[in-house]
């Protein structure tokens, strides 16, 4: 019974119960020390001018994927959101880049595009 | 608007009220765990939602919802800043106590160990669950609703910790301090604080165990702050630092991060911006429905069975109450096992429609201080707290 619901879930959200079944990736044990590998994985951002300057920029602190996670935001939130990387976190984008990256952002995340 | 500012620690119960609810459109969208995006692995986890890589940010899927206990693997996943701890040597790890103490202590895993054990099944919770259910969006971690677990920790009292440093009569914080950094030095440190007081408390721990195994390196391994009842922000992973403080914390991740609304509701009008914050604190009351799902098919004359869980912020569950034509006339439903106050319970309600047509299932809990969810949702610029009662359409027939 548990099972099947299981595996609705998992037709439902599109997985193959093979993949389901793949034992979870263990950490590396040795002694006293424990360690783990973080896995690599790309993040899609769409194309559009100004693409390049966000993947090596918006990249330094954290993967890039925190951009295609956020909702579609009005320009005006995105431009406020690399100024907030700039200001508060240090990002080090000049004004012109700045520019750059807002309009991408407005262009291909943005709430107000039709 | 007055309605906004009811405490979201109420429940809106006046037919005037919900007719309001319903003429706006009733806030929240329908299935609140339809997000499930990308599955990925990390280790020592199963596949959970991708929001982030680095820092990670992995949320957990919906079917684990129906356990009472969430399984370690299965633990949603959120770091701030990106060079978080991979590797970890007990021979060297140290928990440091100190600032304004009588003496300094250094704490090995063994020394932890060493002290009193405690044990008791407490909820999890990301202060941004439910994020992406904001209406407007905001921007942030954009979780659905599976930023929760709950999980049997095992650790020491920190006040007993606390006791061992000997905290100086003119302490006003105690700050937390992880092995995780910034990869620039311009990132602020992710340090918290907690009022002396609530640090003092007896229930606050240092866990070194989750379900009886240590924790996992991404749910912070060796040793995390479980602060039971408030919302995760607190809950210090890979624990490096105890500083008692004279003076407030100055920190980022205080102050203007984490903050929510200064009035009962912690909410603002859609849009606006709160002329005064607090720090996010005490988690409010919520219930989910875990099955069915938005948009599931039921057949006619068939019992079927409505399930899901329920949590509050440190006082159990007195009740959960469950409406199937949209918040009309309500049921009680049947609750589960009850691991204590800080614990989820599941509970679930049988249910036979003996008509065609759609359906609007909702639930609504009670803690054991009168605390419930509103119906209307509330809003604030952070995306914090959401606790809306939720609606899920289903069809009969
Ligand atoms: C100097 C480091 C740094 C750089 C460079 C940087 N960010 Fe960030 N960013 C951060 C930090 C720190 C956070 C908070 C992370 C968290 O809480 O998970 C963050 C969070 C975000 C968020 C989530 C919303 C929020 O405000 O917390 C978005 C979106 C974002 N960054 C976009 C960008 C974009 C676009 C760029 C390129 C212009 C960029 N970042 C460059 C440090 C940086």
């Amino acid at each position: 019974m548990k099972k099947n619901i299981v595996f609705a879930m998992l037709v439902s959200a599109g997985v193959l119960l093979l993949q389901y079944q793949v034992p979870i990736v263990q950490a590396e044990e040795t002694g006293p020390v424990h360690s783990i590998t973080l896995p690599t994985i790309p993040a899609e951002l769409k194309e559009g001018p100004g693409k390049d300057k966000v993947m090596t920029l918006c990249a330094i602190c954290h993967s890039p994927d925190y951009i295609p996670m956020q909702p579609p935001l009005p320009a005006k939130t995105w431009d406020h959101e690399v100024h907030k990387m700039i200001k508060t976190f240090g990002a080090p984008i000049s004004d012109e880049d700045a520019k750059i990256i807002s309009s991408y952002l407005a262009a291909q995340y943005g709430a107000d595009k039709k | 608007m007055k309605s906004r500012f009811f405490s979201r620690r109420d429940f809106l119960k006046t037919a005037s009220s919900i007719s309001m609810v319903t003429a706006l459109g009733g806030g929240i969208p329908s299935d609140l765990f339809a997000s499930e995006g990308k599955l990925v692995r990390f280790p020592e986890k199963t596949d959970l939602i991708l929001l982030t890589s680095r820092p990670p940010q992995l949320e957990t899927p919906k079917h684990f919802f129906k356990e009472l206990i969430t399984p370690n693997e299965a633990l949603f996943v959120r770091w701030h800043i990106a060079n978080i701890p991979t590797s970890v040597d007990l021979r060297t790890w140290r928990i440091k106590v100190g600032g304004n103490t009588e003496r300094p202590l250094e704490l090995s895993m063994d020394d932890l160990k060493g002290l009193p054990k405690v044990t008791y099944t407490a909820v999890i919770q990301c202060a941004g669950n439910g994020r992406s259910f904001f209406n407007p969006r905001v921007p942030g971690g954009q979780w659905g609703n599976g930023a929760m677990g709950n999980i049997t920790w095992g650790g020491v009292r920190l006040k007993d910790i606390l006791a061992k440093a000997g905290v100086k009569g003119d302490s006003v914080e105690v700050a937390f301090n992880g092995l995780d950094s910034g990869p620039l030095p311009t990132i602020p440190d992710l340090v918290k604080s907690l009022p002396v007081d609530k640090a003092l408390e007896e229930d606050i721990i240092i866990a070194y165990e989750m379900n009886g195994k240590p924790l996992t390196m991404l749910n912070g391994f060796p040793a995390r702050l479980v602060v039971p009842g408030w919302y995760a922000s607190y809950w210090m992973k890979a624990l490096s630092d105890v500083t008692v403080l004279s003076k407030p914390l100055a920190s980022f991740w205080m102050d203007p991060a984490y903050r929510i609304p200064a009035n009962p509701c912690a909410c603002v009008p859609p849009g606006t911006k709160p002329d005064k914050t607090v720090p996010i604190n005490r988690m409010d009351t919520r219930s989910l429905i875990i099955e069915p799902s938005q948009g599931n098919r039921l057949p006619v004359g068939k019992e079927a069975t409505i399930s899901g869980l329920a949590f509050s912020g440190g006082y159990g569950i007195k009740d959960v109450v469950v409406s199937v034509d949209g918040g009309k006339t309500w049921r009680e439903a049947k609750l589960g096992k009850d691991l204590g106050k800080y614990s989820w319970i599941l509970w679930s309600l049988p249910w036979k429609p003996e008509q065609k047509g759609k359906y609007t299932l909702m639930a609504r809990a009670t803690n054991s201080i009168g605390e419930s969810q509103p119906l209307d949702s509330l809003w604030n610029p952070s995306g914090y707290m959401l606790n809306t009662i939720e609606k899920v359409d289903v069809i009969v027939g």
